[in-house]
């Protein structure tokens, strides 16, 4: 199996991303799969930001800290990385002399832990003592005059550098993909699929030219002949499609990251063919995407369009979910289908705006005052973030509540090539719930048998609603029967989505073993991968992805649980909170833990390891600290 | 959607008006319910969004759907309902300090959208619900009944922060004065935009400053006052006049439409633009299954990211 990690560092805004993404998708017409992982500061410009590539035959799930091919342009990739490569780093020529002290993007806790180290093994802080460095621990060092390669293309072209310095990453592309063994036609298709101006097309294509016989083939990979079509999508835009053919017909949302791409993707595009199932008959129609003034407005005008019958939604993180809590307690109360994505970034208050993390699963499941019933499901890939987008609708609309749909940063901004046959939803079904059109009096919460409630749209009876407790009209009862009544109506609700949502749709097992590993959302990936690799080393692990929070799967979980020998909990937060509900829900607490709070996903390697340290030194609690 | 008059007992629930007696509130229900009469709306087809605050009740009270939503979160909420089905005729009933004070966020952000709908702001200078705080329109120094001391804010004057904002239609009328208020609750209604309407209410409970006897002293109706924009040539001078009328205060209180300009595009008519089946085919009225089979594709869009 070919496992080739690639990883390009620079300043933001100096186009590492789209050199990640023109790469990856050069790679995908070869027939490989990608996994991929953007890192950022939260800052536009000047601050070191790299994406972390994972190249394989096969589909992969997860990053690794093991990097065989560093790609830099400037210095502080260099000193942030250096430690991580082990094959092949490409660096700029120019820079050898620059000493750490002169860089002054990098963060002082960073360049003196740098410091620290190179002085311990005794290596002078600059350029070329990492060098040399590298060179003594046997990687080897590819120079690139990336100057002079631009200044050939410019003269050839009758440009200024300036007016084509971003093709510095095509040439990073060309020289990574002649090393890897590839033909520079792949990089070519990609660059005339991916860039629009046909100036920067023919500048890039130049530049790949140029730059490609600078390395010498040494992975030798070869042209794998794909079946199907393969797509390249990151977790916003796979949200985005979900919802889009889920039927999201209101979206609104304040800019946040990492949840606002979602929204502009759906505003890019918000009209849509609607094609008959049996005529194929097509026609245009339109999602209105409103980006209101503050995530206050976000949620409760998703919530009034909702109230008309259209399948309403907004996406948020963290500082944005915390002012939609009133608003989303008024939805459980009057029984209202939202759906609410939320991205976790790291930390409370603004904390690492642009890192990632799992530390809001129990805020979710616990938002609002008061009680009131909530669906709160978790996404652990790209495949799932797109079909829960529309299970999302499905559950908000049959159970009357709001639905939270959890995905973290790492996912939002990773990308991966995945096969077009997986996206496929024709199975899936559009659950509408109880809907009608009352033809006499109506009321909005009549109580009935099964707890739910008809429910028509306004626009088609005469309805009220209010947060105040209220009857089966809408109207504000304080009568203290109505009150017991009501309340349960409500909450019986969830009962009745644990009867009917099937348990073994509420996670996901895979392998088999005496130990189990729980997590959910994107350590999936890095747990999938590890065990992959765990199997070598003799260890055999079942994994339980936890899909759904609230109604908890508490039976199959139980049942999963029993008589293992060691059950590790994997979380990207610091209080292990998914396992708090796994033991509040079955009285079943792991034995063991591997935790990570510094806003980097976890990686395979950091799985790998730390369940060796825990199988060898049954260590309690293993945290990990991994990525710049 | 206007029809012809209908009887207004059908614009009003069975629910109790629980207003202390002689609240300004009163006066404000009656002319709403007849604004509504008069223009014959459909019950099914208006929504009455309201706050949170003795105010907020009267979504309870008028025959139509009401939709009670959160402290200064009206606005927001009609915009929703508005904007996923454009068909409805949608009111906001807010408190002063519902809509002034948490929710003058909102307030001032629609403006700048000119979403179609009516903001009628119950004006009583108190946070009545709470038992009498100051709200955002109580000049600073009066000492309303419940204040340990006099106002220590200045006031904002809802007018020209409507006016400020975008709205489109700014109007101020008294609540005491029902025919009044009905007429200039009838015109923002009817009006194509955006249209605030600052309604003058006595809270005799709290504000034992601002009486009946108080206003009915100084108010006056704008007289030989056309706020009407015909010409975009004419939006200075009569913004400008509004503005200044809006200011003045004390002895004298102009009631009446200060300002009203139809030709800024609503944000209907913005969204139509872009999607131009939108009006016709409103997110509300979308089928977006049949029999449970989603009808909405995604093929152009995945083709769109496709890499082989
Ligand atoms: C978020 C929030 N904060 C505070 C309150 C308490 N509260 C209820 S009514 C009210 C003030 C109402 O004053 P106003 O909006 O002027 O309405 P009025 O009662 O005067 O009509 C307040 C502060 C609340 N309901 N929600
Ligand atoms: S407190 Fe004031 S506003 Fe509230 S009902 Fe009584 S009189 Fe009316
Ligand atoms: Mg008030």
């Amino acid at each position: 199996m070919v496992k080739i990690t690639w990883m390009i560092g620079g300043p933001q805004g100096s186009g590492v991303d789209t050199s990640a993404t023109v790469f990856g998708n050069a790679l995908a017409r070869a027939g490989y799969y990608i996994y991929g992982n953007r890192e950022y500061h939260s800052n536009i410009e000047g601050r070191h930001s790299y994406f972390n590539l994972t190249i394989s035959d096969k589909p992969m799930h997860s990053i690794s800290d093991d990097i065989n091919i560093l790609v830099t342009f400037e210095a502080e990739t260099i000193f942030q990385h250096f430690r991580e490569v082990h094959d092949y780093l490409f660096y700029n020529k120019a820079l050898e002399s620059t000493k750490l002290s002169t860089i002054n993007s990098i963060e002082r806790e960073t360049a003196e832990e740098i410091e620290a180290f190179l002085e311990s093994v005794n290596v002078p802080p600059t350029v070329e003592g990492v060098l040399g460095y590298l060179r003594g621990r046997g990687v080897k060092l590819i120079p690139v005059e990336y100057d002079k390669i631009l200044m050939a293309v410019a003269e050839e072209m009758k440009l200024s550098v300036a007016t084509i310095s971003r093709s510095r990453n095509i040439i990073a592309a060309a020289v990574s993909l002649r090393l890897l063994g590839l033909d520079k036609k792949y990089l070519a298709e990609a660059i005339r699929g991916l860039f629009k101006n046909d100036l920067f097309v023919k500048a890039n294509l130049l530049a790949a030219d140029k730059a490609y016989g600078l390395a010498e083939p040494a992975y030798g990979l070869k042209e794998i002949p794909v079946s199907g079509h393969r797509v390249q999508l990151d977790g916003n835009t796979a949200v985005a499609m979900g919802k889009i053919a889920g039927g999201v017909r209101f979206q609104s949302y304040y800019p946040i990251t990492p949840a606002s791409d979602e929204s502009v993707f759906i505003e890019a595009n918000q009209v849509v063919d609607a094609v008959d199932p049996d005529t194929k008959e097509s026609r245009k129609v339109g999602i209105v995407v409103l980006q209101t003034e503050d995530e206050l407005a976000a949620i409760n005008a998703s919530i009034g369009a909702a109230l008309t019958g259209a399948r309403a939604s907004t996406s948020t993180s963290g500082p944005g979910f915390s002012l939609m809590v009133e608003g989303l307690g008024w939805a459980g109360m009057n029984e209202v289908p939202v759906v609410v994505t939320y991205y976790m970034r790291g930390a409370p208050s603004t904390g690492l705006p642009t890192r990632s993390g799992q530390a809001d699963l129990l805020f979710s499941m616990h938002a609002g005052h008061g009680e009131f019933p909530k669906i709160v499901i978790a996404s652990g890939d790209h495949v799932e973030a797109f079909k829960d987008a529309i299970w999302a609708f499905n559950l908000a609309e049959r159970y009357q509540t709001p639905v939270i749909h959890l995905v973290d940063k790492s996912l939002a901004n990773a990308y991966s090539i995945i096969d077009e046959s997986e996206l496929d939803y024709s199975s899936m079904r559009a659950d509408r719930g109880k809907i009608v059109i009352p033809d006499g009096s109506y009321k909005r919460f009549q109580f009935t048998d099964d707890y739910i409630s008809p429910r028509a749209f306004i626009g088609n009876a005469v309805m009220h609603y209010t947060g105040d407790e209220h009857n089966e009209e809408g109207h504000i009862s304080e009568n203290s029967a109505n009150r017991i009544k009501m309340y349960e109506k409500r909450m019986k609700k969830l009962e009745l989505a644990d009867k009917e949502i099937p348990e073994e749709s509420r996670l996901n097992v895979f392998g088999e073993g005496d130990v189990a590993v729980i997590t959910w959302g994107s350590p999936k990936g890095a747990v999938m991968d590890a065990m992959e690799e765990l199997k070598q080393d003799g260890i055999s692990m079942q994994l339980i992805q936890l899909r759904m929070f609230n109604p908890f799967p508490r039976n199959l979980v139980t049942k999963l649980l029993k008589g293992k020998s060691k059950i590790i909990d994997v979380e990207n937060n610091y209080t292990a909170q998914a396992a708090s509900l796994v033991a509040s829900s079955t009285g079943i607490q792991p034995t063991n833990y591997i935790l990570k709070w510094n806003g980097r996903p976890i990686t395979r390697t950091e799985i790998r390891n730390a369940v060796k340290t825990i199988m060898e030194k049954d260590e309690k609690r293993v945290i990990l600290s991994g990525g710049q | 959607m206007a029809a012809s008059k209908i009887d207004i007992k059908l614009y009003k629930t069975q629910e109790w008006v629980d207003w202390c007696p002689g609240c300004g509130n009163f006066g404000i229900l009656n002319a709403e319910q007849m604004a509504l009469a008069e223009l014959g709306l459909d019950p099914k087809r208006t929504v009455i969004v309201s706050g949170i605050g003795c105010s907020g009740k009267i979504a309870h009270f008028i025959n139509v759907n009401g939709v009670h939503t959160l402290h200064g979160r009206a606005v927001a909420f009609a915009t929703g309902i508005k904007l996923a089905n454009p068909e409805l005729e949608v009111i906001v009933n807010a408190g002063d300090g519902d809509q002034l004070g948490i929710g003058v966020g909102h307030f001032v952000s629609v403006g700048r959208r000119n979403v179609d709908i009516t903001v009628i702001v119950h004006d009583n200078g108190v946070y009545g619900l709470t038992k009498g705080q100051a709200a955002p329109t109580l000049p600073r120094g009066v000492k309303t009944k419940a204040l340990p001391e006099p106002n220590i804010n200045d006031a904002i004057n809802p007018l020209l922060l409507a006016l400020a904002s975008g709205y489109t239609f700014v109007a101020r009328t008294y609540a005491y004065d029902v025919k009044h208020a009905k007429e200039t609750i009838k015109a923002a209604i009817t009006h194509k935009g955006l249209a605030l309407v600052d309604v003058l209410q006595p809270c005799p409970t709290y504000n034992n400053i601002n009486t009946k006897e108080w206003y009915d002293k100084r108010i006056y109706k704008l007289e030989n006052w056309d706020p009407v924009v015909k010409s975009e040539s004419e939006i200075e001078d009569k913004i400008t006049k509004a503005y200044l009328k809006a200011r003045e205060w004390g002895d004298k209180i102009p009631i009446g439409i200060f300002y009203q300009n139809e030709a800024v595009p609503t944000y209907e008519d913005r969204v139509e633009e872009r999607v131009s089946t939108y009006l016709k085919n409103p997110p509300a009225k979308q089928e977006i299954d049949k029999n449970g089979r989603f009808v909405t594709s995604i093929e152009n869009i995945v083709k769109n990211k496709r890499v082989v």
